[in-house]
């Protein structure tokens, strides 16, 4: 099971927007599955991820919610929100397990000016190396769930990084581990997609006749999809129903970085030509003014 | 008749700004280039290396911003285009193939230049506004910021190109014109024949 990381892509380096297709063949491509129904609320996996991944205690407040924290932060990378809806009269509470999804393909990644500071691996998992990061927070705006938070303090930006060092010595991440009701799965993203297609036909016997997988094609997938019970209220979860990894300025950014190195190039290449064309306007050169 | 006397033409202060705007812009286009492309990314060590670069960006912008707003204080009364200026620009042609009988007197400044203060104007506020919201991103929102990005190269590419363009004619195109943003002074000769309608004692402004 244990799983040597594969780069498939890195920021800022022509491998970006052109995945490295030839060295997927070399492993399997993980992914988790969030049973939204299942989950109890219990919060085991924030804890899990504070202490896997050593992020340290944030104090915090009750403001009216179940919820631990009202936010992501550098030191906070998983976050159950308890979003309440009243659902044909009754009160729900729609519980989204909000950290990275680890997106085909990564519009942080994509956004990223810094080589080297997001890498996705073949294995799906999209990893910020804050050696390597600017703090340009790029990522923040490319990110279509909101998720990379920036440190004021380091000038790094951070974000779930779905236990890469466990996974890669073939464990599953600390809250796929901690989880008490198997709400949260793991396997590679073919078994997950299966297994979701299975708890889908459940809820639908159960009378969940909208219950969907949350696995966003705008983003090529994600390798963290959701069983959502109640597939139509897709925003209610706080889940955008048709994010992208390329909107629409991005791709204008895209199409402008191409034209623009080469209108550079062209107008100090012209200047030059210019130059050897018509030579130096000499006016205080007495012979050529022939005063 | 012409000669080799000297005339001043830019004051101590507006070659100060003009260098502050220079200097300032050619870090900022150099590392925001790095930003923006991967194998320029190099480029950042003028700065420091990545992390630093990015911190130090927009405090140059700043100076950039203010030694602007200075700049555009001491020229803009001198930079309103008139009828002799778009007779000046029907002539443009000319002026670059160097055919000199067919360009109507320059004043002080000719209309290219007028043009060039004009975009830099632009270009500043446009600079200024995405940029503040770049350098401030939380809040805005993401399709707000990408936009921002786009806003932010864009002007980049065109005040690129009109550095180049600047550059190359305060060089090597016209030799004796680089030395009036150096000790502020130009031959009377070089006055006569670049701005024939200059009054040189209306000049330095400040």
């Amino acid at each position: 099971m244990a799983d040597s990381l594969t780069i498939r892509r890195v920021s800022a380096s022509p491998d970006a927007f052109i995945p490295i297709d030839a060295l997927r063949s070399g492993g399997p491509s993980y992914a988790k599955l969030v049973d939204i129904g299942a989950c109890i609320g219990c919060k085991g996996c924030e804890v899990a991820c504070k202490e896997w991944n050593d992020l340290g205690i944030e104090p915090t407040t009750n403001f009216g919610s179940y919820q631990s924290h009202r936010d992501l932060s550098p030191k906070t990378w998983l976050l159950m929100r308890f979003n309440e809806v009243e659902i044909d009269g009754n009160l729900n509470w729609l519980i989204k397990k909000d950290a990275c999804l680890h997106c085909e393909e990564p519009g942080c990644l994509f956004a990223c000016p810094a080589p080297g500071a997001i890498v996705q691996y073949t294995n799906g998992i999209v990893d910020f190396n804050q050696e390597s990061c600017i703090g340009c927070q790029y990522c923040v705006t490319g990110c279509p769930f909101d998720i990379p938070r920036f440190d004021v303090h380091t000038r790094k930006v951070s974000k779930c990084n779905m236990c890469v060092d466990r996974v890669e010595a073939g464990l599953e991440p600390a809250c796929v581990k901690t989880c008490p009701t198997n709400a949260i799965s793991w396997g590679s993203k073919s078994d997950m997609l299966a297994l979701a297609d299975q708890k889908v036909e459940r809820l639908n016997a159960r009378g969940y006749e909208n219950a969907s997988v949350y696995n966003p094609a705008g983003v090529g997938g994600t390798h963290m999809m959701y069983v959502v019970p109640h597939g139509d209220r897709l925003e209610d979860y706080s889940l955008p129903s048709d994010p992208t990894a390329s909107p629409a300025p991005m791709t204008a950014l895209g199409f402008l970085k191409r034209t623009g190195a080469w209108l550079m190039g062209f107008s100090v290449l012209g200047a030059l030509v210019h130059f050897i064309r018509y030579g130096p306007e000499r006016v205080d050169d007495e012979e050529h003014d022939g005063e | 008749m012409a000669s080799d006397r000297l005339l001043h033409r830019f004051s101590f202060t507006e070659r100060l700004v003009h260098w502050v705007v220079g200097v300032t812009f050619v870090l900022l286009l150099a590392t925001g280039l790095a930003f923006a492309h991967p194998s320029l990314f190099f480029l950042t060590s003028l700065l420091g290396g990545g992390p630093a670069a990015r911190v130090l960006h927009p405090w140059v912008g700043a100076v950039f911003s203010v030694a602007l707003l200075a700049m555009i204080g001491i020229w803009i009364r001198d930079m309103f285009l008139d009828t002799a200026d778009r007779r000046w620009l029907k002539a443009l042609p000319a002026y670059v193939t160097r055919d000199r009988d067919n360009v109507p007197p320059a004043g002080k400044y000719n209309a290219g230049q007028k043009l060039f203060f004009w975009s830099q104007l632009a270009f500043g506020v446009l600079f200024l506004g995405s940029g503040i919201l770049l350098w401030f991103p939380s809040g805005w929102g993401a399709s707000t910021l990408q936009w921002m990005r786009v806003i932010h190269y864009a002007v980049t590419l065109g005040g690129g190109v009109a550095l180049v363009v600047h550059v190359y004619l305060g060089t090597l195109a016209y030799p004796g014109t680089a030395r009036s943003m150096i000790d502020g002074k130009v031959t009377e000769r070089w006055a006569r024949h670049h701005h024939p309608a200059w009054k040189p004692e209306e000049s330095p402004r400040t």
